[in-house]
């Protein structure tokens, strides 16, 4: 039997394995191997890889030469790891197809798995969820968490940080006016609602053209056009536009 | 006319025991489990069983969804709702995962409950991270142990899986794969 085997592989072995306890190709290895006719303890799978890989790296051989190795070496290490464990017996031929059977039902298993997934994110991406009423604590918006006062006055001291340092004193009169401020923050949420704290400063170039943009904020946030919210402790804190109710207005 | 102390005993008609059921899970507003419902209605299981079957079908059309999860049952806005809940709410959503996640999220709920080994498995690949975040999403949880060496985590859908996907019960899942050859 072995000798079919070999006159069948020896046109055109798939690797011929160069080893002190076995010399040949790899296929006749395997149909050895199964037949516990060669002791493949006495066999470095690991140095008969590293020397197969070095070869393809020379030459390197068709997509099916290379998957016939990787099925043939799969089947070594299977097999090579079943003798190390005795409770684990592997059989023969029958026992390779249902092998390959288990793998392909696998494959199956997973693809169908993966077209179910894929129904599952079109359906999570129409958005049509189910909502518990307002008590649930994880659906209220988190943006209405409120800032403290500290967080906010240290946020901007950082900002008043970042600022080049006072040049040479130049007493020249600035003319920063807090309606002016007031208008540029409002036109600056209507273009971006949601804004980042440092970001309101953007183009404050001077201490007092930040301090009266900073007033501009908390007017802004009194008469309830803006809010700032914060992700969590040390968060960066956000501006928010916010309508004015009607009771606001009234107010 | 019977006394007060034996109407109080008496079992209630479905509608009226639907009723009741549609108050307390307004009120309560979080998944309730069956085993709670009985005692708080002070009723049986299959009474409650045909009450929900009938509030179900009394929502039908309407802006409010009984949702059924395993053993738990909560009230819900319908799905159809979801664009104008959305625009009072602003709920924080993650409003995409990942294809990996869609992948474990498809083979808990098909196969739950399942240990990760089972799940890595038939995905081929680590899901320690995957589950992870999953699990913190709240998508799924820990629904026992299996009974097998190192009681390994089993893993199962939540109320809020079903929330994000808007269905009424698991069973309104497209129907599950077959199981693939029974090697193990």
């Amino acid at each position: 039997m072995s000798r079919e085997v070999a006159t069948e592989v020896e046109r055109d072995p798939v690797y011929l394995v160069r080893t002190s306890a076995f010399d040949g190709p790899i296929e006749l290895l395997l149909t050895l191997a199964q037949r516990a006719e060669v002791d493949l303890g006495a066999i470095p799978l690991a140095s008969l890889t590293d020397d197969y890989l070095r070869a393809i790296e020379q030459e390197r051989p068709p997509l099916d030469r290379l998957a016939a190795f990787l099925v043939i070496g799969a089947r070594l290490v299977q097999l090579k790891a079943a003798a190390l464990m005795p409770e684990a017996q592997v059989g023969e031929e029958e026992d390779l197809e249902a092998w390959e059977d288990a793998i392909k039902g696998r494959l199956e298993e997973y693809k169908r798995f993966k077209e179910l997934a894929e129904s599952l994110m079109r359906r999570h991406a129409s958005g049509r969820f189910t909502f518990a009423g307002l008590l649930e604590p994880d659906v209220i918006p988190q943006a209405r968490v409120q800032v403290s006062l500290d967080a906010l006055a240290s946020a901007f001291q950082q900002v008043l940080d970042r600022l080049p340092p006072p040049g040479p004193v130049t007493v020249e009169m600035e003319q920063v006016s807090l309606a002016d401020k007031l208008e540029e923050l409002r036109q600056m949420l209507v273009r971006q609602p949601q804004l980042n704290f440092s970001a309101v400063f953007r183009h404050s170039r001077t201490r007092l053209e930040a301090v009266v943009t900073f007033l501009a904020l908390l007017e802004l946030i009194r008469i309830g056009e803006a809010r700032v919210a914060q992700d969590g402790a040390f968060g960066e804190i956000s501006v928010h536009r916010q309508e004015r109710t009607k009771h606001e207005l009234d107010g | 006319m019977s006394s007060m102390v034996e109407s109080a005993t008496q079992v209630r008609d479905t509608a009226g025991l639907s009723a009741a059921l549609e108050a307390v899970l307004f009120t309560l507003n979080r998944p309730v489990t069956i085993l709670e419902l009985q005692d708080i209605l002070q009723s049986t299981l299959p009474d409650i069983e045909a009450a929900a079957a009938s509030l179900g079908q009394a929502l039908a059309g309407r802006g409010l969804f009984l949702q059924r999860h395993q053993d738990q049952l909560q009230l819900v806005t319908d799905p159809t709702q979801a664009d104008v809940v959305r625009r009072v709410l602003r709920p924080e959503y993650p409003s995409r995962l990942s294809p990996a996640a869609y992948e474990t999220l498809a083979i808990i709920a098909y196969r739950q409950p399942l240990t990760r080994a089972r799940i890595e498995e038939i995905r081929g690949v680590n899901c320690e991270a995957v589950l992870e975040s999953l699990e913190e999403k709240g998508l799924i949880e820990e629904t026992g142990r299996l009974d097998a060496p190192g009681t390994p985590r089993l893993f199962g859908t939540t109320m809020k899986f079903l929330q994000i996907l808007g269905l009424s019960s698991l069973d309104e899942l497209p129907p599950p794969p077959q199981s693939a050859s029974t090697s193990s």
